[in-house]
C-alpha cells in the first residue's frame, strides 16, 4: 500500500525506463484523503482569514462600484469618444483568457492521457469557472442598461417584438461565453462528486453531513456508477475541448469581424487561444504555489507537475511573441495604409509604454523557463507567473485602446485615461475571483482525490509489475 | 427494533486492495451470481469485466443531445433571423448558414453534455439519499480506502450462509448484512420550512409583474432610471438658458467650411470680378476679403444687406448697377454642368419661377389666386433686362446667393458650384426660347426644322380637331333646344 520514492520529494527528472512517479512519499490511499480533507475540516488559519477578509472588502468596492455605475450610467467609466470598450472589455477578455486553462487541464490533458494533470485539475477548473464569473460581470455591465442584458436571450419579447441578431460576433460571444461556463460548471461539479461523497462520509457534523450528502447526490461508489460515470467525463472532455478552443476564437472575433485597423486581422483566433493557455497557466502557477506549501500539499502538486505547466507556458509564450511579430509582417505584407499606421502606432505611438510592458513580460520573461533551475524554483515561479498575468492584462489593453484610440477619422483620436472607477473594478474583480477562491479551498476538495487514488493505483500497479508481478 | 424484522437486502464484504477485490469478484462471477456490485473509492480498471458489467449506452443519449443542439440552434436563427423577423446585414442573404455556425457549435456542445451530465445520473439512479448500503458505518470507509464487494438477496442463488463462506474464502475480513435503512424518510421541518418559505417567497415577483401586465392602470408608469427614459439631451428648435442667444442648436463654428465645398477664387465666391474692384473701389474690396477669407460676420452682413437693398433705389444709379460682375460663368461649363443646373433649378427655382422660367410656378399660381397682397411676382426670365448682355453671370448668380426682394438668397440651401450650374442652365433656358434657327448647326438643322414642322402641323391638326369637336358640340346643343322647343310648343 506504501511506495518508496528514493530520491525524495524531487520528481522532477525522468529516469530511464521509468516513469517519475506522480504522486510522492510514504503515500497510501488513506493519506491522500487525509492531506486533502483536512484542508477542509481543519478551523481556518490565520494568512486564510486576512485573505477572506481582504478578498470580501474588495469584492464590496466591486459590488458598490457596480450600483454607482448602473445608478450614475456609463459616464463614470473612463470610456470616451472614440475608445468606447475601454477597460470593462480589457478586463473582461482578460478574465475570460484566465478561465481557459482549467478546461484545458481537465479535458485536453485528459484526452492526451497526461496523468500529472490530476491532482491540479480540480483547482484549475475552480478558477475557471470563478475567473468566468468575473469575465461575464463585465459584458453585463457594460451594455448600459444593466437591468435589460436579458434583452441579449433570443426569448419572444412582448416589448421588441423582435429576435437578437444571429450574425453579431457580440451575440456569438454571448452563447460562447455562457455554455462555457455551463459546461465547466457541469464538469467540475461531475469531477467533485465522488469527492464530495467522501467529504460526507467523514463528517462527524449532523448538518455538515446533511449538506455535503446532498451535494453528493447520494453517491456510492458502486461500480457501475463508475463504469457510466467515467464514460461521462470521457465525453464531456471530449466536448469540452473544442469548446475551450472554440470559446476565445469567438472572443477574438469581436475584434477580428470588425473593420478596425489592428484588429481585422485573420491571425486572432489561434492567437488569442494560445493567449489565453499562456495567461490561464501562469494564473494556476501564480495561485498553487503559495497554496501548496500553505495547505500541505507538496507531496500531490509535486515539483513535477509546476516544472510541466512551466513548459506550457514557455510554449505558448514562444506562439504569442510569434503571433506579434506575424502581425506586423502581415501588416507590411498587406499594405493597407491604415494597417501599417495601426502597427506602427501600436509599438511607437502614445501607448509604446503599454505596448513594452506587453512584449517584455510576454515574450521575454517566459524565456527564463529554458533554464530548469527556473522552472523548478517555486519563488521564481510565482515571480515570472505574476509578471506574464501583468503582460497579459496589457495585451488586451493594448489590443482594444490602441486601436480604437487611432482608427480612420484623425479628428476623432483621442486618449484614454481611466476613471478611479475602472481602477476600482479591476481590482474589485480580483476580490469577487480571490474570494470564491478561498472559499473553495476551505469548502471543497481541492485536489481530485479519486482519480489521484486511481494514479496511486496505477503507479503501485507498474511497480508490482516491474517486481515480477 | 429486532433484527428479524428487517429485510435483508444482500451481503457485503470489505476489501483492503484492488487486487484482492478483484480476485474476489472473479471468484463469485464465475460462482455464477449476477446481481452483484463492487462499491470503491475510485475507479477500478478491469472491474467491469470481473463483474461482467456491460457497456453503457451512455454515448447515444449524448449523440441524440448534440444533434438536437444543432437542429435547435439552425431552426432557431433560420427562423428567427431568415423569417419572423428578417435583417439585413452587410448583404447577406437571410439565411446565411456560415455566420449561423459559430451558435450552432456552441449549443450542440451544450445540449450534448447536458445528455452526458444528465443521463449519467439518470442511468445511475441518482440522485439517490436513501441507500441500503450506508446503514452500515464500515461503509463510510468505501469513499476513503476500502473496497466493498455485494451480492444482492434477489439473486436466483443467493443463500446467505453459502455466500458468507463465500466471502470468507475471498480472504474478506469484514462480511455482514445489508439491511434496511430505517432512519426517517420525511425531510426535517426546518428545512422543509426554509424551502417552502423560499419557495413562496420566489413566487412573490412573478405574481407582481403577471398582475402589472394583465391589469389596467390610469397612473403613468413608474420611471426606475427617468433620466434614460426622458432625455436631458435638447432637441433641435428648443431654448436653452446655457447660451446668450438662447438657442440649443448651435451654429457653425467660424471657419468651418461644408466638406467639398472649399473655394479659393474670390469671383467665383461673389460672382464679382474684384480685380476690377480693387481698382474702382479698394474699401468694397477689402471689405469682401475680410468676409469671406477672415469670417468677418460684420463685413458678410453688410455686404449682402448691400447687394439686396439697393434694388428699388432707381433714382441714382445703385450698387447692383456699378459693380463690376464677373461677365462669364468663372468655371467650366459642360454638359454635365447644366444637367445639375437644369435639376438644382427644378428642384429650388422652378417653384415660383416655373419649370419654363417665365415666372409662372405653382407658388405664384396659388398667390395670385388668393390675392395675396405682399406678394412681388417673380421676374419671367425671358426679358431683355436679364440676357446677360444686361445681367451679368456675376450678377445673376449674387442675386441667387442673396436674394432680391421678396426672393430670400439660397446660400444655404444650394451649394456653391451649383448655383453657378443653375446660372449656366438659366441662360440656355433663355436661350432656348428667345434663339434663332441660325444658331443651330447646319448638320441638324433639317431636323430641327422637321420638329418645329411637326410639331406645328400636331398643334394645327389639334387645333382643328378641337374646332371640330366645338362645332359639333354647338350642333348638338342646338338641335336639342330645337327639340325642347318642339317639345315644348304643344303645351302652350
Amino acid at each position: 500500500m506504501s511506495l518508496a520514492i528514493p530520491n525524495g520529494l524531487d520528481n522532477s527528472s525522468e529516469r530511464p525506463g521509468e516513469r517519475a512517479p506522480l504522486v510522492l512519499g510514504e503515500t497510501t490511499y488513506h493519506d491522500i484523503t487525509e492531506s486533502v480533507c483536512k484542508v477542509a475540516e481543519r478551523p481556518p488559519g490565520w494568512g486564510w482569514g486576512m485573505g477572506f477578509l481582504t478578498s470580501i472588502a474588495l469584492l464590496h468596492v466591486l459590488g458598490g462600484l457596480i450600483l454607482y455605475l448602473i445608478y450614475t450610467g456609463v459616464g463614470v467609466w473612463g470610456n470616451r469618444s472614440p475608445i468606447f470598450w475601454g477597460w470593462p472589455i480589457v478586463n473582461f477578455v482578460f478574465w475570460v483568457g484566465i478561465g481557459h486553462a482549467g478546461t484545458l487541464i481537465s479535458a485536453i490533458l485528459f484526452l492526451f492521457r497526461q496523468e500529472w494533470r490530476t491532482s491540479i485539475n480540480r483547482a484549475a477548473e475552480a478558477m475557471t469557472i470563478f475567473a468566468v464569473a468575473c469575465a461575464g460581470t463585465f459584458p453585463g455591465i457594460h451594455v448600459g442598461r444593466a437591468w435589460l442584458a436579458f434583452w441579449l436571450a433570443p426569448y419572444p419579447s412582448l416589448n421588441l417584438w423582435m429576435w437578437p441578431q444571429f450574425r453579431s460576433p457580440l451575440l456569438w460571444d454571448v452563447f460562447a461565453v455562457s455554455t462555457y461556463g455551463t459546461v465547466s460548471l457541469l464538469f467540475w461539479y461531475m469531477g467533485m462528486v465522488p469527492d464530495l461523497a467522501t467529504f460526507r462520509d467523514r463528517s462527524k457534523n449532523k448538518w455538515r453531513r446533511m449538506a455535503y450528502g446532498i451535494l453528493a447526490l447520494g453517491w456510492s461508489g458502486s461500480s457501475r456508477h463508475w463504469m457510466r460515470y467515467e464514460k461521462a467525463y470521457a465525453l464531456l472532455a471530449a466536448f469540452a475541448a473544442p469548446l475551450v478552443l472554440s470559446v476565445h476564437t469567438i472572443v477574438s472575433f469581436d475584434f477580428a469581424v470588425s473593420q478596425v485597423p489592428g484588429w481585422h486581422t485573420t491571425i486572432f483566433p489561434p492567437y488569442f487561444v494560445a493567449g489565453a493557455i499562456f495567461s490561464g497557466f501562469a494564473m494556476v502557477l501564480t495561485l498553487m504555489v503559495p497554496a501548496r506549501s500553505m495547505l500541505d500539499l507538496e507531496k500531490l502538486i509535486t515539483i513535477r507537475h509546476l516544472d510541466n505547466m512551466c513548459k506550457i507556458i514557455l510554449a505558448t509564450g514562444c506562439i504569442v511573441g510569434l503571433a506579434y511579430g506575424t502581425e506586423f509582417f502581415i501588416a507590411w505584407y498587406g499594405q493597407v495604409p491604415a494597417e501599417q499606421f495601426a502597427f506602427i502606432n501600436r509599438a511607437a505611438g502614445p501607448y509604446w509604454w503599454a505596448y513594452l510592458t506587453m512584449v517584455s513580460c510576454n515574450v521575454i520573461s517566459p524565456q527564463l523557463f529554458w533554464f530548469k533551475k527556473c522552472r523548478t524554483t517555486p519563488w521564481m515561479i510565482v515571480v515570472i507567473s505574476i509578471f506574464v498575468n501583468i503582460g497579459m492584462w496589457f495585451e488586451r489593453f493594448v489590443i482594444v485602446v490602441t486601436s480604437l484610440s487611432r482608427d480612420y477619422l484623425p479628428s476623432a483620436w483621442a486618449y484614454f485615461t481611466p476613471t478611479w472607477v475602472d481602477w476600482g473594478m479591476l481590482i474589485g474583480s480580483f476580490g469577487l475571483f480571490f474570494t470564491l477562491f478561498l472559499l473553495f479551498c476551505k469548502l471543497l476538495p481541492v485536489i481530485n482525490m479519486a482519480e489521484t487514488k486511481a494514479t496511486l493505483a496505477k503507479q503501485e500497479h507498474m511497480a508490482h509489475g516491474a517486481g515480477g508481478h | 427494533m429486532s433484527e428479524t424484522k428487517k429485510t435483508v437486502h444482500g451481503i457485503m464484504a470489505e476489501f483492503t486492495s484492488v487486487d484482492s477485490l478483484l480476485s474476489a469478484c472473479r471468484r463469485i462471477r464465475d460462482a455464477g451470481y449476477t446481481k452483484t456490485d463492487a462499491f470503491t473509492p475510485f475507479p477500478v480498471h478491469g472491474i467491469d469485466k470481473a463483474l461482467g458489467i456491460k457497456p453503457t449506452k451512455l454515448p447515444w443519449i449524448a449523440l441524440v443531445g448534440g444533434v438536437s443542439g444543432t437542429l435547435i440552434a439552425l431552426t432557431m436563427q433560420i427562423w428567427m433571423n431568415g423569417i419572423d423577423y428578417k435583417y439585413i446585414i452587410s448583404g447577406k442573404p437571410y439565411i446565411s448558414l456560415p455566420a449561423f455556425m459559430p451558435v450552432a457549435f456552441e449549443l450542440t456542445i451544450l445540449l450534448a453534455s447536458f445528455g452526458a451530465f444528465f443521463g449519467m445520473w439518470a442511468l445511475n439512479g441518482l440522485p439517490r439519499f436513501s441507500n441500503p448500503m450506508f446503514t452500515d458505518p464500515r461503509f463510510d470507509r468505501a469513499t476513503d480506502d476500502r473496497f466493498f464487494l455485494y451480492i444482492d438477496a434477489r439473486d436466483a442463488r443467493y443463500d446467505s450462509e453459502g455466500v458468507r463462506k463465500l466471502f470468507a474464502d475471498t480472504g474478506s475480513e469484514y462480511i455482514n448484512e445489508v439491511i434496511e435503512d430505517d432512519t426517517p424518510t420525511k425531510i426535517p421541518k426546518p428545512i422543509f420550512m426554509v424551502w417552502g418559505t423560499m419557495v413562496a417567497a420566489s413566487v412573490i415577483p412573478l405574481l407582481v409583474v403577471l398582475t402589472m401586465r394583465v391589469t389596467n392602470s390610469s397612473q403613468p408608469r413608474f420611471h426606475v432610471f427617468p433620466d434614460m427614459d426622458f432625455s436631458p439631451a435638447k432637441d433641435a428648435q428648443m431654448s436653452t438658458s446655457l447660451f446668450v442667444d438662447n438657442r440649443s442648436m448651435r451654429p457653425d463654428v467660424p471657419g468651418t467650411v461644408a466638406r467639398g465645398q472649399m473655394e479659393e477664387s474670390l469671383d467665383v465666391l461673389t460672382g464679382i470680378d474684384s480685380e476690377k474692384l480693387a481698382q474702382i473701389d479698394a474699401p468694397r474690396a477689402d471689405r469682401l476679403v475680410r468676409a469671406y477669407f477672415f469670417d468677418d460676420e460684420v463685413a458678410k452682413a453688410e455686404e449682402v444687406a448691400e447687394v439686396t437693398e439697393a434694388e428699388g433705389e432707381a433714382a441714382a444709379p445703385s450698387v447692383m448697377d456699378t459693380t463690376p460682375w464677373v461677365k462669364e460663368i468663372p468655371i467650366k461649363v459642360d454638359a454635365a454642368l447644366i444637367e445639375k443646373g437644369q435639376q438644382q433649378f427644378g428642384i429650388y427655382c422652378s417653384v415660383c419661377h416655373g419649370l419654363n422660367g417665365r415666372g409662372n410656378g405653382l407658388v405664384n399660381q396659388r398667390a395670385q389666386s388668393i390675392n395675396s397682397p405682399t406678394w412681388v411676382p417673380p421676374s419671367n426670365m425671358h426679358q431683355d433686362s436679364l440676357y446677360s448682355d444686361k445681367y451679368p453671370d456675376g450678377k445673376l448668380y449674387s442675386t441667387i446667393t442673396n436674394g432680391i426682394r421678396k426672393m430670400p438668397g439660397y446660400a444655404g440651401q444650394i451649394k456653391l458650384r451649383d448655383r453657378w450650374a443653375i446660372v449656366a442652365y438659366v441662360r440656355a433656358l433663355q436661350k432656348s426660347q428667345n434663339a434663332s434657327i441660325d444658331l443651330v448647326p447646319p448638320s441638324q438643322k433639317a431636323a430641327v426644322e422637321k420638329a418645329v414642322a411637326d410639331a406645328k402641323a400636331e398643334l394645327e391638326r389639334q387645333a382643328a380637331e378641337a374646332e371640330k369637336a366645338e362645332a359639333e358640340r354647338k350642333a348638338k346643343e342646338e338641335k336639342e333646344k330645337a327639340e325642347a322647343a318642339a317639345k315644348d310648343a304643344p303645351a302652350e
